[in-house]
């Protein structure tokens, strides 16, 4: 083909590259989403986490359908790589995320490999997994001086206002 | 306008020339109060005439089981603080050695384990409570000074009040001259001047434990100074009564008082009550709110603080509130309470002693 200067240059373009190939792309990708349904929790590069939440969400919406679903359990069948996983997904993973439309996962960046090549890494898990969280949430001591003054303060207006109702 | 006056103490015993009032001056007495302060701090000291070696255990975030030799009898856990950083220093409000609250400028005797207290601590209860009683010894000390000398200033005690009750507050009694006279606002404003004087001057509050006899050696002018001093004599372990000394200023106090003035930054004088005739006079009550300078609050906040500051706050329905908070009966309490307290002020009030 035309070698042309668009071709070496990448603006807009969103499609990653990873691997040899698209179909090596896939298989690294199936390979991480095995892992990240086995372990709930895993650890990266930014890219490839990025890249396997688009698939991590779908999957779970394509489980939600029921393992009777010839679609779901095909899908299922392709992407999980170890296959006592698929009871696993439909049992396990399907009724954690019943009540939640979307969001089922979270990434959060951690420090750089440190290996030569420096990778910027991550952190991938599906929300509701049993280990410790990634960020505590940082909640704000209640027994400063300034909270249990606030805490006063908030009581005589419930009490103020329970007067006024009565 | 007329009956308060900006500053400048006369170190002087000038006595006035009315024959009713046959006493020093207010300057006079503080001084003389300070001199038996500074006397008894140096018999203290002289109890220890070597340099003895005693082993401090610090415990603390960052600082557990780090060992300190430090001199007994000299050596406070101020002096420790400043042997970590200026950030120990200038954060810590209170000490707690063997458990035990510890002011933060008092020697220590023996070897022991010491670790220092902030307002920004997991559990930060006790110095609250010993900010909120340094405030309002504060208070006290803003009174006394703030009149001018004919007119007698009584500083009766400071309720011991819980945090949540929204302001500190320091009871007196004025001389019988001004029982007419209701503060102004121009008044308060001078009052919150006075405090934040204070306050940017600095004044650690040094404390000393002496037997009752100095106590009322050193409050000799007060009757109702040693009334409670012996109070608080009869109620202590060892007998012994806990003074502390602010500038020129010595009082008394039900616990121990943080570090010094300059921990304070938002200051406010809120108001000034009257609580009806009692046995010294017609009783008044000094209210005011603080916060530290780590804790500031924006001044919207400040705001509504301050104007629940301004209601008369009282022991009674506090202390309960405060005690049954642990057994979870706040609810009832508070329903059957407070239209009760409303009726029973002044006999409840009698009950604990002051009046």
């Amino acid at each position: 083909m035309r070698l042309t200067l668009q071709m070496l240059i990448s603006h807009g373009r969103v499609a990653r590259k990873m691997g040899l190939g698209p179909e090596s792309r896939l298989n690294m990708l199936r390979n991480i989403l095995t892992g990240l349904v086995k372990h709930e929790r895993i650890e990266t590069t930014l890219g490839r986490a990025d890249e396997v939440r688009f698939y991590a969400e779908k999957l779970i919406d394509y489980a939600k359908k029921g393992d009777t679903d010839t679609k779901a359990m095909k899908m299922a069948n392709f992407w999980l790589t170890e296959k006592d996983l698929i009871p696993k997904l439909f049992k396990v993973l399907a009724p954690r995320f019943e009540a939640q439309p979307k969001g089922y996962t979270r990434m959060a960046r951690i420090p750089n490999r440190e290996n030569l090549d420096k990778a910027a890494m991550a952190v991938l898990e599906y929300k509701g997994n049993p280990f410790p969280p990634l960020q505590p949430a940082k909640r704000e001591n209640e027994l400063t001086l300034i909270n249990q003054l606030l805490k006063g303060y908030r009581e005589e207006q419930a009490q103020q206002a329970k007067t006024q109702k009565d | 306008i007329d009956t308060i006056r900006g500053g400048g103490k006369l170190n002087k015993k000038r006595f006035a020339s009315s024959p009713a009032v046959v006493r020093p001056s207010s300057g006079g007495v503080h001084g003389q109060r300070s001199a038996v302060f500074s006397r008894e701090q140096a018999r203290q000291r002289a109890l220890y005439p070597r340099t003895e070696k005693i082993e401090v255990v610090l415990h603390g975030p960052g600082l557990h089981g780090t060992l300190l030799i430090m001199n007994k009898g000299v050596s406070t856990p101020h002096s420790c603080a400043r042997h970590l950083t200026e950030w120990h220093v200038k954060s810590s409000a209170l000490a707690l050695v063997d458990g035990e609250p510890w002011p933060l400028h008092k020697p220590l005797i023996q070897s022991c384990s010491l670790s220092l207290l902030s307002f920004k601590d997991k559990d930060p209860s006790l110095v609250n409570q010993a900010y909120w009683r340094s405030c309002a010894a504060l208070l006290g000390q803003v009174l006394e000074d703030a009149f001018k000398d004919e007119y007698s200033v009584e500083l009766l005690g400071i309720p011991e009040l819980p945090v949540t009750s929204g302001a500190f507050c320091c009871d007196f009694v004025l001389d019988p001259q001004l029982d007419s006279w209701n503060p102004s606002e121009e008044s308060m404003c001078s009052l919150i001047r006075g405090a934040q004087q204070l306050i940017h001057q600095d004044l650690p509050w040094e404390s000393l434990e002496v037997t009752p006899s100095v106590a009322l050696e050193v409050f000799s002018h007060s009757r109702c100074k040693q009334e409670e001093v012996e109070e608080k004599a009869a109620k202590s372990n060892n007998g012994t009564v806990v003074l502390y000394r602010c500038g020129d200023h010595v009082l008394l106090s039900g616990g121990p008082l943080v570090a010094r003035t300059g921990l304070c930054s938002q200051y406010e004088v809120t108001a000034i009550h009257r609580l009806g005739e009692g046995a010294w006079g017609l009783h008044r009550r000094a209210q005011g709110l603080s916060l530290p300078f780590q804790l500031e609050a924006h001044h919207t906040v400040w705001r509504k603080l301050r104007s629940r500051a301004t209601k008369l706050v009282s022991e009674d329905f506090y202390w309960l509130h405060f005690k049954f908070l642990k057994g979870q009966c706040v609810e009832s309490c508070i329903q059957i309470l407070t239209p009760l307290f409303s009726c029973l002020s002044s006999p409840t009030k009698k009950r604990l002693g002051y009046y």
